[in-house]
């Protein structure tokens, strides 16, 4: 019984759940066409043709079983009776001609989501769940999220497009969940070193300081990558704890392990990273560096984060060549130049950081 | 009059994400039994409400994380469930996951969380039973903690053109192969463990940076050029060819002009899909196809985020099976500290002991990056100093 009840029911194999069209067809798309940002045919050597609506969703790909559901009927009306949840978070229907397809957005917009997400357009913003349910947030990604798009829409739709693709990634913490490579990447922070909840972290540490004379390490200390978290036995026998402020780089490991972990959230902001990419286009796959260390997050919002944002995007879309990706735009013009444009001040956070190398499938090439 | 109860002033704040062109995550979240306090709570506060919280399942020891309140007096259970190869739903079986969340859960679905499973809200009273209903509807949960996480697949042969290797059943043959199906159910590991299966040089499921192990279909040599096809869409005006030879990162294609031929050096080619998209399918990728397989590709761990290295060119996606049999247990056994990535221990190895650990001759240039960092210790000078400068900006454009 108990053997029994270990055992897992993987969703295998694939073509359980797949849909009979895509079955019939599967590794025999031979073609694709674009119809606007939202829509793209794909052709089939048997002649058989698909076509994907995208569709954003709301921030942290949050649903309603009733919106799902009202979505599961569009997808039957309209579409062949089957979805896509993308790795961004985005929804895809799947139609078996141009008209239903548009039949499908024209209900999906009006029930509120917008079609779009391809071409030089945003594809995505991805956010972590933060305040939602995680315990290690130290800003709430959704809300930012939200006020993002609720400003950049006409770039997901594309009413209005970009020089090229656009991903913006959003966490609530430095474990960076949303993901640390994307054109723009926020990621939330203290701003400073952290503190602790002077009642509750006993919590996180050993009892009595004899278990550190055996050599045990608390994992709260343990995870520090800079040794900056020191534990010692105090005289009565306990344990106390010291944050070194000199050594911590606030990475948040320590709250990872430890709730009681603290911080003051007025000096709480979001770092602000630039000109990552996965794909091997162009340059290649790139690294986010860390161009602004510090944004105030004051919900509702979220004006200083929004203005950022927008001008980012404003300079290189001012100054991009046709197709050129954040990451690669900023190769070309050099970093320190970047920090000119937007007139940003240095300090050892956040020097102009030069990429060498390549990375991803071109390591090999 | 006292101070404000927070859940109000939070409440009150959550009210502004609930207008907006945007689709609303609070709107979506009032249509289920979400507890909205415990949000308006972290969004007055200015600090999550949440801690860590304990469930138990019967024999269950992977895929469900529980969370409670700080002041204890609100708890919360999700599972992590398993989606299909290529995350594509039929209606029926959709439906069925539905019928699952509003049984078992709030009617709320998270419906790819960032590892890209589905993240389905469970009442802690009925999570045991609800296992076994997930287990008839044909998933399951798992995923969470130190072991096996989401194996992530792009659309693959499902539904895209460029799928260079089949991601669908090479995901299903990982999630299967005997050790990981062995692993995915304790909770053995230092860390967590990802991998990540991307069809071709685009790399959807971000194979190069989010996984321990990354398998993106590549080919050798040049790509395929269809003259007549090309020649076809040049008549049209559909590619300009000097233009196609320019877009070129690493300037391996040229444009014959007379003989109205394109020329690619596949010795030169970077498998930068630019010719590809912006002319397909007059020319295609090479048809002599391999994967190229990468590792150490991590977000957390100990040093911090790290972009994958590479490893090894593979034919089959059978073959990498070994090295991350070998990896992974080299990394649990030995004094790999807790929270450490497969980076991290590789890290700590060095990467060409590594190599011979697994007797893999090195290839290709191995790029070294600065730390990727997010985050700084600043002191209220400074803070003033970034916070004026985003005040101008904000001025700027009259927010």
């Amino acid at each position: 019984m108990s053997s029994e009840r270990l055992k897992k029911r993987l969703p295998v194999p694939y073509t359980d759940f797949l849909p009979e069209l895509l079955k019939r067809n599967y590794g025999r798309w031979v073609d694709r066409r674009f119809h606007g940002y939202g829509i793209i045919e794909h052709v089939s050597e048997t002649g058989e043709r698909v076509f994907t609506v995208k569709v954003g969703t709301p921030p942290n790909f949050r649903f309603s079983t009733d919106t799902l559901r009202r979505f599961a009927d569009i997808a039957e009306r309209h579409g062949i009776g089957a979805l896509r949840m993308t790795r961004s978070g985005n929804i895809e229907f799947l139609a078996g001609s141009l008209e239903a397809a548009q039949r499908i957005r024209e209900e999906v917009e009006g029930m509120g989501f917008p079609v779009g997400g391809w071409g030089p357009t945003i594809w995505s913003i991805n956010s972590c769940t933060a305040f939602l349910t995680c315990t290690t947030a130290v800003v709430d990604s959704p809300s930012i999220t939200k006020v993002l798009y609720d400003h950049l829409k006409p770039y997901f739709t594309g009413e209005k497009t970009l020089p090229a693709k656009l991903r913006i990634n959003v966490s609530g913490c430095p474990s960076g969940c949303g993901g640390y490579v994307a054109d723009i990447v926020l990621v939330g922070h203290y701003g400073d070193a952290p503190t602790y909840d002077p009642d509750r972290i006993k919590l996180c540490l050993p009892r009595s300081s004899k278990a550190l004379e055996a050599g045990h390490v608390p994992e709260v200390a343990m995870v520090c990558p800079t040794g900056a978290i020191k534990v010692y036995g105090k005289e009565d026998g306990s344990v106390g704890m010291d944050i070194i402020r000199s050594k911590c780089i606030a990475c948040g490991r320590c709250r990872d392990v430890c709730d009681w972990i603290d911080f003051d959230p007025d000096k709480a902001g979001v770092a602000l990273l630039v000109g990552g990419k996965s794909s091997n286009t162009g340059r290649g796959p790139l690294m986010a560096r860390q161009v602004i260390p510090w944004i105030p997050a004051v919900p509702p919002e979220y004006r200083e984060i929004v203005a950022v944002v927008k001008k980012i995007i404003d300079v290189w879309r001012e100054t991009a060549r046709p197709g050129e990706r954040l990451g690669e735009w900023l190769e070309r013009i050099g970093i320190e130049e970047f920090y000119k444009m937007l007139d940003i001040p240095i300090t050892k956070w956040n020097k102009p950081v030069k990429i060498t190398g390549e990375f991803g499938i071109r390591q090999f090439l | 009059m006292g101070e404000r109860d927070p859940v109000d002033v939070g409440m009150e704040i959550l009210r502004y994400y609930e207008e907006g062109p945007w689709p609303s995550h609070v709107k979506e979240l009032k249509k289920t039994r979400y507890p909205m306090e415990a949000y308006a709570m972290g969004m007055a506060q200015r600090k999550t409400a949440w801690a860590a919280g304990s469930a138990k399942i019967r024999y269950v020891y992977t895929g469900f994380i529980s969370r409670r309140t700080r002041d204890g007096k609100i708890t919360e259970l999700h599972f992590r469930v398993w989606q299909p190869s290529g995350q594509i739903y039929t209606t029926d079986f959709l439906r069925k996951i539905l019928d699952f969340a509003d049984k078992y859960g709030l009617g709320l679905i998270e419906i790819a969380g960032q590892q890209g499973q589905m993240i389905i809200s469970v009442r802690n009273e009925v999570a045991d039973e609800a296992v076994d209903a997930l287990r008839a509807i044909g998933t399951d949960i798992g995923a969470t903690g130190d072991t096996i996480r989401e194996l992530a697949t792009c659309v693959g042969p499902a539904l895209c053109e460029f799928a260079l290797y089949d991601t669908l059943a090479a995901r299903d043959y990982y999630l299967t192969h005997p050790k990981i199906y062995e692993w995915m159910s304790n909770q053995l590991f230092p860390f967590k463990f990802k991998m990540k299966f991307s069809g071709c040089p685009f790399d959807c499921t971000r194979a190069s940076h989010r996984s321990d192990f990354g398998l993106v279909g590549i080919w050798e040599g040049a790509p395929e050029v269809d003259h007549e096809a090309l020649n076809e869409k040049i008549g049209k005006g559909e590619v300009d060819p000097r233009e196609l030879a320019g877009s070129c990162p690493s300037g391996a294609i040229t444009w014959d002009e007379k003989e109205r031929r394109l020329n690619i050096d596949g010795a030169k080619c970077k498998k930068s899909m630019e010719c590809i998209r912006k002319a397909f399918p007059a020319i295609k990728p090479g048809r002599n196809r391999k994967i190229a397989v990468l590792v150490g590709g991590k977000v957390k761990g100990r040093f911090g985020p790290m972009m994958a290295k590479p490893l090894a060119i593979v034919n089959t996606y059978e073959e990498a099976a070994d090295f991350v049999v070998k990896t992974v247990e080299a990394w649990m056994e030995g004094n790999t500290p807790h929270k450490d990535r497969i980076a991290d221990f590789i890290f700590r190895t060095g990467f060409t002991k590594y190599l011979e650990m697994l007797n893999v001759r090195p290839q290709g240039k191995p790029a070294n990056h600065p730390r990727l960092v997010a985050g700084a210790v600043l002191d209220d000078e400074e803070r003033r100093l970034y916070g004026d400068w985003a005040r101008k900006i904000v001025e700027q454009y009259g927010l």
